[in-house]
């Protein structure tokens, strides 16, 4: 193989002659080669597609409803849910706990005497 | 499915756990939470433990009050404690509603809560029974 005539430095190398050589050599590619190829091509797209995050939502749903499509979604949405549930129910509690001790404060300290809040 | 049905449930389990589960000895209180709470010291072990917590709640307003609110406190306490849920939720009512009562009115309550007292206070003092000579009263509800 005669290298004397290849550039000395690679970035000298126009892109555009390789671009059509590469073309042309895919051109003549056997049959089973396109064919593996083809193939090949299908599965990478097929294993991106089920590659979703975790927390995607059901696109094209006209209410966007979150939609779990696996086990792990639907645990995932439940301990949410479950979060927001009890969440809101612990501090509704603590509320409510901080309003009575207020309260009672409040009747003890009074200076109306006790029995004329007590039957 | 079912091992997320079964940690779904153990979520569950622990959520609805309360938070006053164990009951507070009075060794463990501070020393401010025993001043305010020392009138119950003697029956604070015998304490429903809701009640123990609601009452440590309520103490922790007890170093903003002031010497006169802090007697009534400790007088009130201890017949606060021995009352039922229910009556301290009925007093909590009352108090609640007779909060809305506008201050001038409210104030007509007061005064004439305290003629009332001071009434009583001298038949007591001179030995003849309230209901006899105060129609007027609760007695006679």
């Amino acid at each position: 193989m005669n290298t004397n005539n290849l550039p000395n430095d690679s970035r000298d190398i126009a892109p555009e002659p390789i671009t059509q050589l590469l073309t042309q050599a895919s051109l003549r590619l056997d049959d089973r080669i396109v064919a593996a190829l083809h193939h090949i091509h299908d599965i990478a797209l097929e294993k991106q597609s089920q590659s979703e995050p975790v927390f995607a939502l059901g696109a094209g749903h006209p209410m966007h409803w979150p939609k779990p499509s696996s086990a792990y979604q639907w645990l995932a949405m439940i301990i949410l849910l479950l979060a927001i549930l009890f969440g809101g129910a612990g501090y509704w509690q603590h509320a409510q706990e901080t309003e009575l001790s207020h309260l009672d404060a409040a009747i003890l300290t009074d200076d109306l005497p006790l029995e004329i809040f007590v039957d | 499915m079912r091992n997320l049905t079964i940690i779904v449930l153990l979520l569950l389990g622990l959520a609805v756990t309360p938070a006053w589960a164990a009951p507070i000895s009075w060794h463990s209180l501070t020393s401010a939470q025993q001043e305010a709470l020392a009138p119950l010291s003697q029956q604070w072990s015998s304490l429903p433990e809701q009640q123990q917590h609601r009452l440590l709640k309520t103490a922790k307003r007890y170093p903003d009050l002031s010497p006169e609110q802090k007697k009534r406190f400790h007088e009130r306490l201890e017949a606060w404690s021995k009352l039922t849920p229910e009556q301290r939720n009925a007093a909590r009512e009352k108090y609640r509603a007779f909060s809305k009562v506008p201050p001038e009115r409210r104030e007509q309550v007061k005064q004439m809560v305290r003629r009332n007292q001071e009434m009583k206070a001298l038949q007591s003092a001179s030995g003849v029974p309230a209901a006899a000579s105060a129609p007027a009263g609760r007695a006679t509800d």
